[in-house]
């Protein structure tokens, strides 16, 4: 996943701070939780969009 | 007299390696637009792949192989209603995409199947 796709999954911008980052997941994570009949998969996007954002992983494309 | 000679060698020897410069700079330029037109074209190979799979749109929208199409649709209601309140739109398109796709899947069945009847 690309920083830019994970700023859209959030609705944020590239270059927003973790606070709004970590704000913006919990908004986006309470819409789409599995067990308030949301999908896993897209649980797990939203998951994998805020460590991009907060600079956890740099995406699938790193050679490490 | 060996002057000369030298200088003429220098003339010379720069002259060879001007040209040589100059063949080696077409050759580089014609190795990048290859390169820039492979990259591209696998660029587009992949933009052709990013069309959203079957497997792929269940996920999103959290439904089994053999789901009815009213659970599908009751799912992506929810789905898009709770994306739309306080979700990503990023994620509201992505939803409906899915829908759309599982749907055009579902009358492609639907048409395999009449066409057999006939």
């Amino acid at each position: 996943m690309t920083r830019r796709e994970a700023a859209l999954i959030l609705g944020l911008r590239e270059s927003a701070t973790p606070d709004k980052v970590k704000e913006a997941h919990r908004k986006v994570m309470v819409a789409n939780h599995p067990d308030a009949g949301g999908s896993d998969y897209l649980a797990s996007k939203v998951n994998e969009a805020k460590d991009v954002m907060l600079g956890k992983t740099k995406g699938s494309n790193s050679a490490f | 007299m060996a002057g000369r000679v030298i200088v003429n060698l220098i003339v010379m020897s720069s002259g060879v390696l001007a040209r040589a410069f100059a063949q080696a700079y077409r050759q580089a330029l014609q190795n990048a637009s290859r390169n820039g037109v492979a990259h591209e074209t696998i660029h587009n190979m992949k933009k052709v792949s990013k069309t959203m799979t079957e497997s792929e749109a269940r996920q999103i929208l959290g439904v089994t192989e053999n789901a009815p199409w009213e659970e599908i649709l009751k799912k992506y209601d929810s789905l898009f209603e709770n994306n739309a309140k306080n979700g990503s739109f990023y994620l509201q398109s992505k939803v409906f995409r899915a829908k759309e796709r599982l749907e055009s899947a579902a009358k492609k069945g639907a048409e395999g199947i009449t066409g057999l009847n006939i």
